[in-house]
């Protein structure tokens, strides 16, 4: 079942935290709203769960209205970032409360609970409150409770946030599987970059209460449609520095600290300002040999060895620095001169002014 | 184990075991004289240990009434004090239950909504309320007699209910209130999402991980209602209304003090209590909740 937002806005008191949404998750897809604190992912992710009123538009989930229903009315299934077990009740009826509202008898509500503490693999734990099961226990009751409805839309918000780096690598592959295997429409809420990039199909990147950019992890990364996009996805983050544009033998060329690099053709550059900013991730640049065409000569700032790679930070103009993440094995000595060579092909360049990006549409190397 | 550690723990249970006779003391005293024959609570010096024991005091609180009207004395002078006893035990009973189950619903309710519903003046109304508590009951009681009074409730059970809920409300509901901001608003939504009404969260999700709170609330009203003296005092008059703090007094007058029966009426003004006390605390265990939420 798709779900969609019609001009969705929400504002608490003068505060507005969501500007006119419009949104379609389609169906069966994993889709993850993604951005930085106080984006106000998880406000809307709490108002497609009705948990919060919408103060304009309209939830559509297939062809039903449903912002008028109360969370129950709506057969979501929501994963909550504390987990939010019961504590009173046993696993058994933590997982099994959905059912016994609505209404099932008591063997058959066993029998599914049962059917899904099995694929969870905590069958052993049944009996057991939540005060004495692991962050990982409670993480997967959190989602035996949410499966064992069989809803149409799964929500999440931040579900893994609590738990420690080892365990969400493997409940981040685990989520994917389920969801594989389920097929349900699913929301998850995150601003954990990873996650988004390795579990969703599709990504909805916020800020500000606007959806920035909706795309496939491929497209936000390799096209962001502008700054922000840019500079929120990608770890070390892209770099950006102020250019101007000019030509140069009737060529256009940008000039990055005193360099004029011939500009990439995968940009509509006519009518562009002549102030922009270009940006380019640290995997795109590497230390060229001295002299190399379209090379931004420097100094190297900082290195920081990171497993198999190495970050080298070059100081190419006066408080503008560049980093390049390269194979561990090159070395570069601190304060030593060094040369940047851009991967052309990977520049993005982005309209000072508005900070959208001046990329033609599918022109950029996937 | 070091020197210091067993020291240290020898200093700690000496200071346990003097604060644990200071408090024992009084009852153990007062048990051992409830006991005693009168000759022996008077004499001099005083023993602890009872070298006879009686049970003469408990009967007459017990049968007081039944033998007074048995022995034909209604004319003469009256019935005596101790005939009244069962009255007022039923009287302190029947306020204190119907004081505690009035406060207890009331606070846990009104405590329910300052916590998860917004309005003006959400935040002001249980730190009002708290300062309402610390104004002396000695300050209320005649305004409220008056109206008692225009009410046509003096001398009854229902005054002191009324009383009551009125001193104890306000703390009752600071402390649920307090309770239920430490109750995560996410397992009521999480309730919302698996399809329970308002009515059925607060019911089956909300009022059982409140219990530890409620229970607190009730032994509060409990031992404020069963042990008040002054209410009792200023709203009633009749003899079989008064409630047991109240009647006790009358075993001693400006010539005579009933020993025994004072005592014998203070076990079984205590024994209830302590009883209650003993079966509750088990409920009163922090860290119930924990595990419900993240940590």
């Amino acid at each position: 079942m798709d779900v969609r937002l019609e001009g969705l806005s929400k504002s608490f008191g003068s505060n507005q935290v969501l500007k006119s949404l419009d949104l379609t998750f389609p169906e069966r897809r994993f889709v993850t709203l993604l951005g930085p604190s106080g984006c106000g992912k998880t406000t809307l992710l709490r108002m497609i769960a009705g948990l919060e009123k919408a103060t304009e538009g309209a939830i559509w989930f297939g062809g039903r209205r449903v912002d008028h229903l109360s969370p129950g009315e709506r057969n979501i299934a929501m994963v909550f970032q504390s987990y939010a077990l019961y504590p009173t009740m046993d696993v058994a009826a933590n997982i099994g409360y959905g059912l016994k509202v609505r209404g099932m008898a008591k063997p058959e509500r066993a029998e599914k609970v049962g059917i899904v503490a099995k694929v969870l693999e905590i069958a052993h734990l049944l009996a057991r409150k939540p005060k004495a099961l692991s962050g990982g226990q409670r993480q997967r009751v959190a989602l035996g409770r949410a499966m064992v409805r069989k809803p149409d839309i799964f929500l999440m918000d931040e579900p893994l946030s609590n738990l420690d780096a080892k365990l969400r690598t493997t409940m981040r592959g685990e989520l994917r599987r389920f969801h594989l295997d389920l097929q349900t429409t699913s929301i998850y809420v995150t601003h954990d970059q990873l996650e988004a990039m390795t579990m969703s199909d599709l990504v909805a990147v916020m800020d500000a209460g606007v959806v920035q950019q909706f795309g496939t992890p491929e497209e936000v990364y390799d096209r962001p449609a502008n700054l922000f996009v840019a500079g929120f996805i990608g770890s070390p983050p892209m770099n950006f520095a102020e250019v101007e544009l000019g030509a140069e033998g009737g060529r256009p060329v940008l000039r990055l600290a005193g360099t004029a690099l011939p500009a990439p053709d995968h940009f509509d550059l006519a009518g562009a300002p002549s102030r922009l900013v270009l940006g380019i991730r640290p995997q795109d640049v590497s230390v060229a040999e001295p002299g190399a065409e379209g090379a931004v000569p420097g100094t190297v700032w900082m290195t920081e060895l990171i497993g198999s790679e190495r970050l080298i930070e070059v100081e190419i103009a006066p408080k503008l620095r560049f980093t390049a993440e390269v194979k561990s094995s090159v070395r570069c000595a601190l304060n030593a001169p060094a040369t940047l060579r851009l991967d052309p092909g990977r520049i993005h360049l982005f309209d000072a002014a508005t900070g959208q990006s001046l990329a033609r549409r599918d022109a950029l190397r996937g | 184990m070091s020197a210091k550690i067993v020291l240290g723990r020898v200093a700690l249970y000496a200071l346990l075991s003097a604060v644990t006779f200071l408090v024992c003391f009084p009852l153990v005293w007062a048990f051992f004289t409830s006991v005693k024959p009168k000759e022996e609570i008077f004499r001099w010096p005083p023993t602890l240990w009872p070298e006879s024991w009686t049970l003469e005091n408990y009967r007459a609180l017990l049968e007081g009434k039944q033998a007074y009207f048995q022995a034909g004395a209604a004319a003469a002078s009256g019935p005596p004090p101790s005939a009244f006893f069962l009255d007022w035990f039923l009287n302190s009973v029947i306020v204190t239950l119907g004081t505690t189950a009035i406060s207890t619903i009331v606070s846990t309710l009104a405590a329910y909504s300052l916590t998860r519903f917004r309005f003006p003046g959400q935040r002001a109304v249980p730190y009002l309320a708290l300062v309402g508590y610390m104004v002396p009951s000695i300050i209320f009681v005649f305004p409220m007699f008056l109206v008692m009074a225009d009410l046509r409730l003096t001398d009854t059970l229902f005054s002191l209910i009324l009383g009551y809920v009125c001193i104890t409300l306000p703390f009752c509901m600071w402390l649920m209130w307090a309770f239920f901001r430490g109750v995560p608003i996410e397992i009521e939504e999480a309730a919302l999402v698996d399809g329970a009404s308002r009515l059925r969260v607060f019911w089956e999700i909300v009022l059982p991980t409140a219990w530890p709170g409620i229970i607190a609330a009730a032994i509060f009203t409990l031992i404020v209602s069963w042990n008040d003296y002054l209410f009792g005092r200023v709203f009633m008059n009749s003899m079989e209304n008064l409630p047991l703090t109240v009647g006790v007094m009358h075993f001693f007058d400006g010539t005579h003090v009933d020993w025994g029966l004072m005592m014998a009426s203070s076990v079984m003004m205590t024994v209830p209590m302590a009883v209650l006390f003993m079966l509750l605390q088990k409920h009163l265990v922090a860290g119930f909740g924990a595990g419900a939420v993240k940590g």
